[in-house]
């Protein structure tokens, strides 16, 4: 799926994928790494730190020069997990891979906060699976402020059963920053539910990519899947592409996406102005407000904390 | 949610089961040697009395089309095309010309007669009082048959003929416009329909100029083992508007035939265009066996200021289509339409949907697609909305709706947005009820049902669209509305 790490670990490049294929459309890593990295060392997970209660905290370092890593992770049945994952910045370049594989047993949760931090001349692309089982439930937050080029796909085998995933992810992108969430919802029983927002601010040269699919497959009845995208753009010259997809093969289901690409409302900035906020005051204001929902959707408290420190400091980047 | 007992029949009597335009007529044809080769092509362009221009043209299409390969990314499947196996021109034996209807086969007029397409200009001018009027060009496989109302759209200076005689006649309008929306090596379809294109339409309308009536050309396949390539090229002048319809059928036959059309439009300044395909090629049988493959490729420039094209489809037949009429949104102010409602059943695939390409600034584009797949068949929606950086204002809304009949069907959705400009405003929608809150309300406080209210609502859009369509399209488009919208899904 990430096709990075074939091209690592061969040091082939004709490897890598690029915009002829359909996936990789928005997400061309062709040319990105010339000459191939040498891989550093396989990027480790860390020991936790300054854990608050009740959650498992990861950090990913940045490698060197290049690294991949797999991991695997389960939630027995009827558990609870609070997991914040960490993808910490390096300097300059430097390509990673990380894949992550999570089992979800009977009636168990995972809350999941992945905060994605790269340098901006990094290319960054993680993979995490996620299987659930019936009656479980998934909450995965993904908040991100991209890379030279980044991609934080997700895919989830989804068998129903009362089962429910939520897959919500913002991104905030300033200078020549790219960012792709990719998300791959397949339901393939009956009774299940899901649903996703995701929201996207992409200044300067930033370039947002979102791309959601959503199957059902036969016999997935009583299914409801839900998907909605919104993106601001701040600049003339940043760039959205979006591609939410739906492949239905089940005729008893509610399933429905959005997507909505605009500029920042005029009337809300000049309400905020006419209150005597500066207009960069009022636009990051308005920026905080639109992605913030994204925030006060996340269920474990500990995490919309961590989450809200590092939202600021994306913002924080977006006023310089 | 499941589709309702009503919408089951209507689906059911629509598509597949009872397909009336199926005959066959037996007339005397002659063809090019079955294949594909440079020898084909200069008989093509022989028969049709080509200039020299133009047959090169085709050959350097040819040469092209050679190093391309088939499109792959579509979500339909069918078994390789053999295109040495086909023919490329069939036409019906007839004296040279003929100049009216009187001299043009019996067997031919009864043909049309029984698909219900007048030809008979009197039988309109003589008919009820106020009936609407249209100029009908025939094309029965590779060539046209009749074309009517000829004289009297040429008094307003509206050219209407077959492209052929087009070539002949106005040559520098063709040569000017001709590949011009759709290059040569568009597409691999594009590319063959370029070398081998048989008939199709040609309509220029002066500047300043509403066509005094509707046009609309007839396609019908009749000859077995032949593909029909059809090229049609409408031009609006300054300030014009021309309302265009093509209707499409053929003979049932076991096995599959090719369609593979190139259709041009361009807008200037101020011009409007309205494009309507009731499209009813024969869809094969229910297993799957036979029927047309439609690889078509549509597009409009607006290439003036404030100009504007809207397409409307109705995709009932074909047992593929391969089909995106798209817009090009050069000029300033200019805006694209794309209405579509598409059935499918039995082993039917479409993959169907429109680009808008945003260029000009304040440009905007509306595009409603509507798909219902039924017994084993699959529909897709693949629509592009690029915004470039130079349309300033530019609008967009999107709104694509599927609905399932049973347990075997698919129905997928692959809208790609691409937005490279801050104040440009993009939505894409997936929902019924969010259609209009505030007419939902108003038609439910009226003592209607949530579900009641939406298809009222839909249903009269629709019918706004369908009222375009003069009387024969508009009956046929007619029982789709009846097809309710519960249980959409986006």
């Amino acid at each position: 799926m990430t096709g990075l790490r074939d091209a690592l670990l061969t040091r082939d490049e004709t490897r890598l994928p690029g915009r002829r294929d359909e996936d990789w459309r928005w997400t061309d890593l062709r040319g990105t790494l010339r000459p191939m990295p040498v891989l550093s060392e396989a990027v480790q997970p860390l020991a936790p730190f300054d854990a608050p209660q009740g959650v498992q905290v990861r950090r990913f370092a940045a490698p060197a020069t290049a690294g991949t890593a797999e991991a695997s992770l389960s939630v027995a049945a009827g558990e609870t997990l609070v997991l914040l994952d960490r993808v910490e910045a390096g300097e300059g370049p430097y390509a990673r891979d990380l894949a992550l594989h999570i089992t979800l047993g009977e009636g168990a949760t995972l809350h999941r906060l992945v905060l994605a931090a790269d340098s901006a001349e990094a290319v960054s692309m993680s993979l995490t699976t996620v299987a659930l089982a019936a009656g479980a439930t998934l909450h995965q937050t993904v908040l991100a402020t991209g890379a030279k080029r980044q991609r934080i796909a997700t895919t989830v085998a989804h068998p129903g059963g009362g089962a429910h995933a939520r897959l919500d992810g913002a991104y905030l992108l300033s200078g020549a920053r790219h960012s792709d969430q990719t998300t791959i919802l397949d339901h393939r029983g009956p009774g299940g539910s899901s649903e996703q927002l995701i929201r996207g601010v992409a200044a300067d040269q930033g370039r947002g990519v979102f791309q959601g699919r959503i199957t059902v497959a036969e016999g997935a009845d009583g299914t409801d899947a839900r998907l909605k995208h919104n993106a601001l753009l701040l600049s003339g010259r940043a760039e959205i592409d979006a591609k939410p997809e739906l492949e239905i093969y089940a005729d008893d289901v509610a399933c429905a996406h959005g997507n909505t690409v605009g500029a920042l409302d005029a009337e809300a900035l000049f309400y905020a102005m006419s209150r005597g906020i500066p207009e960069a005051e009022a636009r990051l204001m308005l920026v905080e407000a639109f992605i913030g929902e994204i925030v006060e959707r996340i269920g474990a408290p500990a995490l919309q904390d961590a989450a809200r420190a590092f939202l600021a400091d994306g913002l924080e980047a977006l006023r310089r | 949610m499941a589709a309702d007992q009503d919408t089951v029949d209507t689906v059911a009597a629509l598509a597949g089961e009872k397909y009336a335009h199926g005959f066959v007529t037996d007339i005397e044809q002659e063809f090019a040697e079955r294949g594909l080769n440079t020898d084909v092509i200069r008989f093509i362009s022989a028969k049709k009395d080509e200039p020299q221009w133009l047959l090169d043209w085709r050959l350097e299409a040819y040469e092209r089309w050679l190093a391309l390969d088939e499109p792959d990314w579509a979500r339909v499947h069918y078994p390789k095309i053999d295109y040495q196996d086909l023919y490329y021109y069939a036409a019906p034996k007839q004296k040279a010309g003929p100049q009216s209807l009187d001299e043009v086969d019996p067997e031919l007029l009864a043909t049309y007669a029984k698909l219900g397409i007048p030809l008979k200009e009197q039988a309109f001018l003589a008919g009820v009082q106020g009936s609407p009027r249209y100029a009908v060009d025939a094309v029965f496989d590779s060539v046209s048959v009749v074309t009517t109302f000829k004289a009297e759209l040429a008094k307003a200076g509206v050219i209407f003929c077959p492209l052929s005689e087009a070539v002949r006649e106005h040559p520098e309008l063709v040569r000017k416009y001709l590949g011009s929306v759709v290059p040569v090596s568009d597409n691999y379809f594009a590319c063959l329909n370029s070398a081998v294109f048989s008939e199709g339409s040609f309509v220029y309308v002066p500047p300043g100029v509403r066509c005094p009536m509707e046009l609309s050309t007839y396609f019908r396949i009749n000859a077995l083992n032949t593909g029909q390539f059809e090229r049609t090229l409408i031009i609006a002048d300054a300030g014009s508007y021309v309302s265009y319809l093509e209707g499409c059928t053929a003979p049932m036959r076991d096995e599959n035939q090719l369609h593979a059309a190139v259709v041009e439009l361009v807008a200037l300044d101020d011009a409007e265009i309205k494009y309507s395909t009731v499209q009813n090629w024969y869809p094969g049988d229910a297993e799957g066996k036979g029927g047309i493959y439609n690889f078509v490729t549509k597009r409009a420039d607006c290439r003036g200021a404030r100009s504007k094209v809207s397409w409307t489809q109705v995709e009932t037949g074909s047992a593929i289509t391969w089909k995106y009429p798209s817009c090009i949104l050069r000029g300033d102010g200019s805006s694209g339409e794309f209405y579509s409602i598409a059935i499918t059943n039995g082993r039917q695939q479409a993959d169907t949907g429109t680009k808008m390409i945003h260029l000009g600034a304040n440009t905007r584009s509306r595009i409603i697609a509507k798909g219902i797949s039924a017994g084993h068949s699959s529909s897709t929606y693949r629509g592009l909305v690029s915004v470039h950086p130079k349309a300033t204002g530019a609008r967009n809304f999107t709104q694509c709706d599927s609905l399932l009949i049973g347990k075997t069907c698919a129905a997928h959705t692959v809208p790609y947005v691409e937005a490279r400009n801050a104040n440009a405003q993009l939505e894409h929608e997936a929902t019924t009820t969010r259609l209009s809150e505030e007419q939902l309300f108003y038609v439910m406080q009226r003592g209607l049902s949530q579900e009641e209210a939406v298809q009222l609502l839909v249903n009269g859009f629709v019918r706004e669209v369908l009222q375009e369509l003069p009387m024969e399209f508009a009956v046929e488009a007619q029982k789709l509305v009846a097809v309710s919208l519960e249980g959409s899904v986006g």
